[in-house]
């Protein structure tokens, strides 16, 4: 397949950077490119899998030749090649972009100008791994909510990372939706009540409460602040989904999710 | 035994609360919480024993405050013992948070403390915006009480002034300036950077601030002094201070060996004394020192320092016959009357002998001795005996023997 990016300059260049960075926790990411847009997708210990979608519409021009192309890149070096020119932006300057991909065995090529300066990157490419399916589609969702980014940052900025879990409460009923630690020093509970204004939908059947390794969820803090809004979700075996809306200057929405798998070898945590 | 508590902090006084944690924050890392039936005392000491600070909320500052004894059955004609809780509370990765000044001004509507001894849990709860519930349940362990008492009242020195004015002389000097002198005359006030004799003029900004008596709410000088002390200490207070409003009382001695300087705040809801150890000039010319180490305080298995018991809406005098006795303090108790032979005993024997730690601070040298003659100071109302007593301590012999004949001393 053939693919080309770009140009996206400016405001949209840094907007693709962020969700770049929203998903940057491991070295390797694997980049599936369709007719409507870009997915970069992150894994680590076969448990956690985060995606960055950059939809068509924020580059001037997108096109890929065949249904799509796949491939695995160094996430690092890219983003390394991306901020080439730095990473503040004057008033005044911005840094254009351009990607291409001609295909499997080729390199992928980035075209970066800023003042008139250019420089051409050639990436390795590699072989896209399996990805993991999280199989979590809609009708397997028994608890969803979606909450104001701005409630949530606190809390994730807060979390005891003496803790070895996040454990996640969803509830009709108290304490609603609830983010529990257990560290060293003690247990820390943060509760959302159903009715705050920070809660824009809430979904819940069933009271669920499933642990995660904080190990493994706190990148996605990166995420959740640049995000306006975040849906929870969980399904039925405690599989949790975090989607995460980020808007851009010009009101353009992408979207970044990380799908985690729940830890089985905790211990039935104390208060 | 134990006591359980329950307080509720809310509005104007979070800020206030925020502040005397901040406060307490910049002596230790960690500080003694001590409910009592009149109000929470938060205490903390540093770990060179350099400075203590205590802060007493009444139960008036709280919007809601309960305290219930869980006494042990009486015993014979014996009053049951006083029920105390006294935990230590470690500022940590997840205590930062909950008590972040800024975060209580900012997003916390009330805050509710409660004990639970049974499940040996604390647990700050804090209503933020949004309905947003924080919890957090601490696990604490009980141990000994650590109390300074510090008389006052013997100062010769004593100057009240808005925190507003103190914080405004403070500012001009670099927040790396660790030491300041306050010098004193019935005629001026003057704040000035602390400097080594090995200082190199030359490389270094010297800042010096001179206020008038008129400036002070109030002013006495009874005699001239010169004392330095740790600024860094100070500055917490001072942001709580002016919180309160409350002035800010500063009562200190003459330059010497043993001579503390103390900053306090009272209100009818709150007493905060924030004391620091200070270094006098005069000792760098040949008088006798003991060089001891922070630890050393007559306590060598015991980590922290015991002064003595609870002294709130206790006399002085009393205060001791209700005293814990610690091997060191046995043979001082009770006494109306100090004699240089009772100070032996707590002498030497388990000062001197005792490890000599690493000369960190010059604030090392003098903190035992300060803290003792703190307690010493609140005994005796005469204050030549301290000078004689004092002086004996220095030179005393530290022979077993001595200290086994006094074992039969009675205690008053």
């Amino acid at each position: 397949g053939h693919a080309v990016l770009g140009p996206a300059s400016g405001q949209r260049e840094r907007y693709a950077l962020s969700l770049l960075r929203a998903v940057h926790f491991q070295d390797y990411a694997t980049c599936f490119a369709t007719a409507s847009g870009l997915r970069v997708t992150v894994e680590d210990a076969k448990c956690i899998q985060a995606n960055a979608f950059i939809q068509a519409e924020i580059f001037q021009e997108f096109s890929v030749q065949e249904e799509s192309v796949m491939f695995r890149v160094s996430l690092s070096v890219l983003l390394d090649c991306l901020t080439i020119f730095g990473t503040s932006s004057l008033p005044g300057t911005s840094t254009a972009l351009r990607m291409c991909y001609r295909g499997y065995g080729h390199p992928l090529m980035l075209f970066l100008e800023e003042g008139g300066v250019v420089t051409v990157c050639k990436i390795h490419t590699q072989e896209p791994d399996e990805l993991l399916d999280f199989d979590f589609c809609s009708t397997k969702v028994v608890n969803k909510i979606i909450l104001q980014s701005e409630g949530l940052r606190e809390a994730f900025a807060e979390l005891d990372m003496t803790s070895e879990v996040l454990q996640i409460t969803m509830s009709p009923d108290k304490p609603y939706f609830r983010l529990s630690t257990f560290g060293n020093a003690g247990s820390a509970h943060v509760d959302y009540p159903r009715d705050s204004d920070l809660m824009e939908a809430f979904h819940c059947n069933q009271t669920q409460t499933n642990r995660y390794k904080i190990s493994l969820l706190k990148p996605s803090t990166k995420a959740l602040a640049l995000s306006c809004k975040v849906s929870i979700r969980t399904d039925a075996q405690g599989f949790l989904s975090l989607q995460y809306m980020i808007r851009n200057e010009d009101g353009q929405i992408c979207f970044v999710e990380y799908y985690c798998c729940p830890d089985e070898n905790i211990t039935e945590a104390e208060l | 035994g134990g006591a359980a508590m329950k307080c509720v902090i809310g509005g104007a006084q979070l800020r206030v609360f925020g502040r005397a944690i901040h406060a307490i924050a910049r002596i230790s890392d960690e500080f003694w919480f001590d409910p009592v039936e009149k109000g929470l005392a938060l205490r903390s000491v540093n770990s060179s024993r350099s400075a203590y600070a205590c802060v007493f909320f009444s139960s008036m500052f709280f919007q809601q405050y309960c305290w219930t004894a869980v006494s042990q059955p009486c015993q014979e004609k014996q009053l049951a013992l006083p029920c105390k809780l006294i935990i230590k509370v470690h500022f940590n990765e997840m205590l930062h948070p909950i008590l972040c000044v800024n975060v209580l001004e900012r997003n916390v509507e009330k805050c509710s403390i409660s004990t639970s001894p049974k499940d040996h849990h604390v647990t700050f709860q804090l209503l933020c915006r949004h309905g947003v519930v924080k919890t957090y349940n601490l696990a604490f362990q009980e141990c000994d009480p650590l109390q300074a008492v510090f008389a006052k009242h013997m100062c010769p020195n004593i100057l009240k002034v808005h925190s507003r004015l103190l914080a405004d002389v403070m500012i001009h000097f670099p927040t790396s300036q660790e030491e300041i002198t306050l010098s004193v005359t019935p005629m001026k006030v003057c704040f000035r950077s602390y400097t080594e004799e090995d200082t190199d003029f030359s490389r270094t900004m010297l800042t010096e601030i001179q206020l008038s008596p008129e400036e002070f709410d109030y002013f006495q000088v009874g005699v001239d002094s010169e004392v330095t002390f740790c600024l860094k200490e100070l500055r917490g207070l001072l942001a709580f201070s002016e919180a309160t409003s409350v002035p800010v009382s500063i009562h200190f001695d003459r330059c010497g060996k043993y001579v503390p300087i103390a900053f306090s705040i009272e209100d009818l809801l709150l007493e905060a004394s924030f004391i620091l150890a200070t270094l006098c000039e005069a000792e760098k010319e040949g008088h006798p020192r003991l060089a001891v180490g922070p630890q050393s305080c007559c306590l060598a298995e015991h980590p922290h320092i015991y002064w003595g018991p609870s002294a709130h809406g206790v006399s002085m005098g009393s205060a001791f016959t209700a005293a814990k006795p610690h091997p060191c303090w046995e043979h001082c108790q009770g006494t109306g009357g100090f004699t240089g032979k009772d100070l032996q005993v707590a002498k030497a024997s388990q000062i001197i002998n005792a490890q000599i730690l690493s000369q960190n601070s010059y604030l090392y040298k003098y903190c035992v001795f300060q803290f003792h003659s703190l307690f010493f100071g609140a005994v005796s109302y005469k204050k030549e005996a301290i000078g004689d007593t004092f002086q004996s301590l220095v030179t005393a012999s530290d022979t077993e023997e001595d200290f086994s004949t006094l074992q039969s001393s009675q205690v008053l």
